[in-house]
């Protein structure tokens, strides 16, 4: 049987738990003093290539582009998935790259793993810049297949075939799962709601053998730690950071307050007579006829 | 730059099913919006071009244009009924360099034709991965979730764009998008590189379009427009992907046929497990669905497992990046009342908030404001919900 490989992107992000976070008075995120940690969406991307592992005993790569201490989010990765190699792709010249940029970075990167991947994994979109763009632009590059949204997966190791469970919603109208099949190599963006199960004896007794595992290799990350600047990933200097990137930031600016769409009446949450009176509406308004 | 080489905006339409997706309406309305002006100012004779693929979808052409389309290009194979990004993307990018479509749409500039000058695709789980791998192929810009738009001529000094000299880009599309706090207005441009050390052009300058932020136009049946029919270029190995079922789901959270929806934001910090429990008795008593706003779905404080999971999930996010709603009653507690939150619950009949900060912007899109602290407040409205229930069975 041929192995599986795979790999995931992953990105080091703000951490929005509380503790971690820094809000400005304003209410906009205090980027300084707000702590970083492997972002959510990708624990979850590395959690779904973990399955595989425990599934068909796949060989895991996580790669990331960052700054130096991006290293943590891979460690952090490598104990939720026991990857064998690690990727920090970390130069001054990828700084201020937009979405297009850093999807060439990543492009080349995957290219660069000890073996071809046969699944690309990364997660839904990042809690920060929050845009999905880079999984589908770097799927693209790569000339691999994309699926977006997906919930679950399947591998025919032999044949090479993948089966895909995904969720398509689409705002105003229902939400859609398909069932989708197609020939290795792919590349998945896993939607938040993705859960493994494992259910046989067999693969709750590889999940655990490889959680171990990777308990170990994660105390020992650095050995499995591979850095590449820009020459050594060998891209087109043009094409990433800031040269590469077609978009910009513009401005950035506080939302001006838009205008009062309704008169509130305020009311006294200490005055009973007030509180009455609010139920008193909310019963009205709830007895009105539906007309809808 | 020459005139002719990048003209009008394709507006790529979504698709379900057959029938066009609310979004697909909305983006054209504002695609008409921005090139009636845009016309105007400059002169021009710039077209909104709806792009559509499908099978037997031909028969939605005209109502396009009456929606706004001038043109309506469309792509209509057995291979293309369902929605597969690898062909999609293939045939949206021969159309958007079609020399021959753009001399039928404008024989004067046809031959210079290169690319559109914008695209613009829906910001849901089709058009922003379809955004991705088209503007992946066509080596240029994208904006995701947009919510506002203008074009304007824009001077820019920048270190990499312009060698840091300043330099006019005319008809630049300003593409903004509000970032996650829901505070913050982030506007992106795309922009060719002028720099000679590392010249190149980006165009279509492009973004993906919230759903429903933007109004689709009066249709207008007297409206005129061209259909034209593209033959795509399909290659058998872009097929390769099979669609096995597709099932209609609907979320187990059920905004609709509840009259009444309690929201919760993140006011709920000092306490939130009792707090949320508090919630949940509150809308048991007032047989209410729970919603909640955008960062609450970003699991920002440690919650009980069960609660957190039931609770701060996507599904129940109201708002841009979740679920429009249009309830008798709304009651909003703790939340600061951020555009998008509102955008997605301003339909409902009576808005009730409760918050103890009487400048929260909350305040203006409420009919009754009740200040003060939750803790203090939910079990006093559930005491006297129970009171007037009781009163009106006696």
């Amino acid at each position: 049987m041929t192995q599986l490989n795979l790999a995931v992107i992953i990105k080091l992000e703000p951490d929005f738990s509380e503790g971690s976070v820094s809000y400005n008075p304003d209410g906009t995120l205090n980027r300084a003093e707000t702590k970083s940690t492997l972002g959510p969406h990708s624990a979850v991307a590395a959690k779904a290539a973990f399955y595989a592992k425990v599934r068909y005993g796949a060989r895991i790569a996580v790669t990331t582009m960052g700054p130096p201490m991006g290293e943590m989010a891979l460690q952090q990765a490598q104990q939720t998935c026991d990857a064998e190699e690690l990727h920090l792709y970390s130069d001054r010249i990828f700084a201020g790259a937009d979405t297009l940029a850093t999807a060439e970075v990543l492009r080349a990167g995957i290219q660069k793993l000890e073996d071809k991947a046969d699944i690309v994994f990364s997660g839904h979109r990042a809690s920060d810049g929050e845009t999905g763009q880079t999984g589908p632009q770097t799927a693209w590059k790569l000339g691999y297949t994309f699926f977006g949204n997906v919930i679950d997966y399947h591998v025919d190791v032999q044949t090479r075939t993948i089966t895909i469970k995904r969720i398509v919603s689409l705002q105003g109208f229902y939400d859609v799962v398909e069932e989708v099949q197609a020939p290795l190599p792919v590349f998945i963006a896993i939607d938040p709601s993705y859960k493994a199960t494992f259910n046989t004896v067999s693969e709750r007794l590889a999940y655990e053998k490889y959680q171990k595992e990777a308990k170990i290799r994660a105390d020992n990350y650095k050995q499995y730690l591979k850095v590449f600047n820009v020459q050594q990933l060998g891209v087109d200097q043009t094409l990433v950071g800031l040269p590469g990137s077609p978009t910009i930031v513009y401005k950035v600016e506080r939302i001006p307050k838009g205008k009062a769409n309704r008169k509130a009446e305020v009311l006294d949450g200490s005055n009973p007579e007030h509180i009455r009176k609010a139920v008193s509406k909310i019963k009205e308004a709830l007895s009105a006829m539906v007309i809808k | 730059m020459t005139e002719g080489k990048y003209r009008h905006v394709h507006v790529v339409m979504e698709l379900e099913d057959g029938k066009l997706v609310p979004v697909s309406l909305e983006m054209l309305g504002e695609a008409r919006r921005l090139f009636d002006d845009f016309n105007k100012k400059y002169q021009s004779n710039e077209k909104v071009i709806a792009v559509l693929l499908g099978h037997q979808v031909k028969d939605l052409a005209n109502q396009l244009i009456e929606y706004g389309a001038d043109a309506v290009i469309c792509a209509d194979h057995p291979e293309l009924k369902e929605m597969r990004n690898t062909i999609y993307t293939k045939v949206i990018c021969q159309i958007a360099s079609d020399k021959d479509l753009a001399t039928k749409i404008e024989p004067t500039y046809g031959a210079e034709f290169k690319r559109p000058r914008y695209m613009f695709f829906a910001a849901d789980s089709i058009g922003r991965h379809l955004s991705s791998t088209v503007l992946t192929e066509l080596e240029s810009g994208l904006a995701s979730d947009i919510n506002k738009l203008e074009i304007n001529d824009v001077t820019i000094t920048h270190q990499s764009k312009t060698a840091g000299k300043p330099v006019t880009y005319e008809k630049t599309i300003e593409m903004y998008r509000p970032d996650f706090s829901g505070f913050l207005w982030t506007t992106i441009l795309c922009l060719d590189n002028k720099n000679p050390a590392i010249e190149r052009d980006y165009h279509p300058q492009s973004c993906s379009i919230i759903p429903g932020v933007f109004e689709a136009i009066t249709p207008d049946e007297s409206r005129t427009g061209i259909v034209l029919d593209f033959i795509p270029t399909i290659d058998q190995k872009d097929l390769a992907v099979k669609i096995l079922s597709r099932k209609v789901i609907k979320s187990e959270v059920d905004f609709d046929s509840c009259k009444a929806i309690v929201s919760f934001g993140r006011g709920i910090k000092d306490s939130p497990d009792e707090n949320i429990k508090l919630i949940e008795h509150f809308a048991k008593v007032l047989k209410a669905e729970i919603g909640v706003s955008l960062p609450i779905s970003k699991k920002p404080f440690p919650v009980n497992q069960s609660l957190s999971n039931n609770y701060m999930i996507p599904d129940r996010v109201i708002g841009t990046s979740g679920r429009k709603v249009n309830p008798m009653v709304y009651v909003a507690v703790g939340i600061s009342g951020a555009i998008q939150h509102i955008a997605g619950m301003k339909e409902a009949e009576l808005v009730v908030a409760i918050n103890p900060d009487e400048n929260s912007q909350m305040k203006d899109e409420s009919d009754l404001f009740i200040k003060g602290r939750m803790e203090d407040i939910i079990p006093l409205l559930i005491e006297e919900l129970k009171k007037q229930e009781k009163t009106v069975e006696a």
